[in-house]
């Protein structure tokens, strides 16, 4: 590390950069992954095991209705397989970042995160992956592929595209409340349970978002967008999702990360290290 | 190691005592439970999956009664099931597991009365403080849903204990998945495969009248049913009196397999128990 380096110290960077320190994040954790091979085990074939098993009250659904709200059976296996994928990413990339951050401030240890020479944010939410999560998502991937080969639908590139787009928005939707959480860790101590209460409410992003009326439709679609996360994408593979409520989830996921950036932003502030 | 002090002058003295220091326990945990409210309430939040899936199954619902629940009878039972989950609640295996690891557990040795009934009561003690904060948030949701249909009868007599019993057998399961961390040192993960078990199978995330027949007849057999969708059925007055019957006696077998493993487990892990200074 030069000097200017680290004068220049949160200052602006390159996309590259940080590309490059996403990678080498990226590369320490698979590498210590794949130290602990019982990780397979313990944290991705049990995440699959988890993913199929909460889908019980799905299928006790379907078995009563046999169509959720104009979903038939095969395109609810498309939303769970999106529901598994957005799971499978958050227990992979964000919830080990936010657990470790949280760590830090709580042990005053943010101090050494807070150093480094690139935005202290970005910095704490690569701090740590799971990448045996990722056999979770694996398995979404799979889900949602046999899903659209029985209904028999191959989807436009146009679609594809929207329910990537969808994708993305939910994920940054799923960081910007990460976030919201690491912000709320300065100020409280024993918040760890609160990656737990995302992991809560996520499990009803299983559900189609028209199941949800009135009051929770709104908090679900513009407040923990679960819809954006999954119910969109699938929307999209199935040719149904229309373009003015792909805008309006793509805003609503950029506000609430715009939010969320500015309450970082002040919970910084507020840090008070080990030692002081 | 013998966990009750020596020094006992006979034994109503020594029962005097006990009563002082369970009273003087429960103050701790209360104070405790008070002075983390902020992560009490979290907790409390998380713990509302029963009433999403009260909006969720209500509404699924409108087209007609679904296995024998209609909307009201959702409303009633998903309630029911908020609340009894929060009277049952325990975290034992977190805190002992943590403890038996870190050596932590020494200290609670040298105190002159048994370790376990210091968790008990550190349990107990936040009951008022959870249901302060669980009971306005049912009823909120009440008045927003609107209509309930649960039927009041003698049987609600019978729900405390059904309550008790089930919040017994949580403790039981979670002191003998703690006491694991004497031999192996990821007790408390073991335990999150009995919770991800225990949401599903227990009539948590919908009721177990809803599985398929088949399923259902064996799933109603196993402890997680005991846990808490007997005491739930029973309060909102779904059962009749030989089921009312045959609950309990599930209840009293399953609390007695897992009673008796977890003192079973203690015992012998203290035996091994090897933190520094022990």
């Amino acid at each position: 590390m030069t000097a200017p380096d680290l004068a220049a110290g949160t200052g602006a960077r390159s996309p590259g950069y940080y590309l490059r320190l996403i990678g080498g994040q990226l590369r320490m954790s698979v590498l210590a992954a794949l130290q602990y091979r019982l990780g397979f085990w313990t944290e991705g074939v049990l995440g699959v095991v988890w993913s199929a098993l909460g889908m019980a009250p799905l299928l006790v659904a379907v078995e009563h209705l046999e169509t959720v709200e104009g979903w038939t059976a095969w395109e609810l296996v498309v939303l769970t397989g999106c529901f598994t994928l957005v799971s499978g990413l958050f227990g992979a990339l964000i919830q080990p970042a936010l657990n470790e951050s949280m760590n830090h401030i709580r042990r005053g240890t943010l101090d050494y995160v807070l150093l480094r020479p690139a935005d202290a944010l970005v910095l704490c939410l690569v701090t740590a992956f799971a990448p045996w999560r990722l056999v979770e998502a694996l398995g979404g991937l799979i889900l949602i592929v046999v899903g659209m080969i029985e209904i028999g639908r191959v989807p436009a590139a146009l679609d594809i595209l929207s329910a990537l787009g969808m994708g993305v928005a939910g994920m940054v939707a799923l960081y910007a409340f990460g976030v919201m959480i690491l912000c709320a860790s300065f100020r409280a101590v024993q918040l760890q349970n609160l990656t737990f209460l995302i992991e809560a409410i996520l499990d009803f992003a299983r559900w189609p978002a028209q199941v949800f009326r009135g009051f929770l439709r709104m908090v679900f679609t513009f407040v923990v967008p679960l819809a954006v996360m999954t119910t969109y994408p699938a929307e999209a593979l199935l040719g149904r999702l229309e373009g003015s409520t792909v805008v309006t989830a793509l805003a609503t996921s950029a506000g609430l990360m715009l939010v969320a950036r500015v309450l970082w932003l002040r919970a910084l502030r507020g840090y008070t290290s080990a030692s002081s | 190691m013998s966990h009750v002090a020596t020094d006992m002058s006979g034994e109503t003295g020594g029962l005097r005592r006990l009563g002082r220091v369970t009273a003087a326990m429960w103050r701790l945990g209360a104070s405790e439970a008070l002075a983390y409210r902020a992560a009490m309430l979290v907790w409390i939040l998380t713990t509302t999956f029963p009433l999403v899936s009260l909006a969720l199954w209500h509404s699924l619902a409108g087209g007609g009664a679904i296995g024998g629940y209609g909307r009201a009878e959702f409303t009633a039972y998903f309630l029911a099931a908020f609340v009894i989950r929060q009277m049952t609640a325990s975290w034992v295996v977190w805190d002992l597991a943590a403890q038996i690891a870190s050596g932590d557990l020494s200290t609670l040795l040298m105190r002159p009365v048994h370790p376990l009934l210091h968790h008990l009561m550190s349990n107990l003690a936040a009951l008022p403080v959870r249901m302060m904060l669980a009971v306005p948030l049912g009823l909120v949701v009440l008045i927003f849903v609107g209509d309930v249909e649960a039927d009041a009868g003698l049987h609600l007599l019978l729900a405390p204990a059904a309550v008790l019993m089930a919040w017994l057998l949580n403790v039981s399961v979670q002191i003998a998945v703690a006491c694991l961390a004497f031999w192996v040192t990821s007790s408390a993960s073991l335990f999150e495969l009995w919770l991800g078990l225990y949401m599903v199978l227990s009539g948590y995330a919908v009721p177990t009248g809803l599985f398929p027949a088949g399923l259902a007849a064996v799933v109603r057999y196993l402890p997680f049913h005991a846990a808490l969708g007997f005491p739930v059925e029973l309060t909102i007055g779904r059962l009749s009196g030989p089921e009312i019957a045959a609950g309990f006696a599930l209840q009293l077998l399953w609390l007695a397999v897992f009673g008796a493993l977890a003192l079973w487990l203690w015992r012998r892990g203290l035996r091994v128990y090897g933190a520094v200074g022990a």
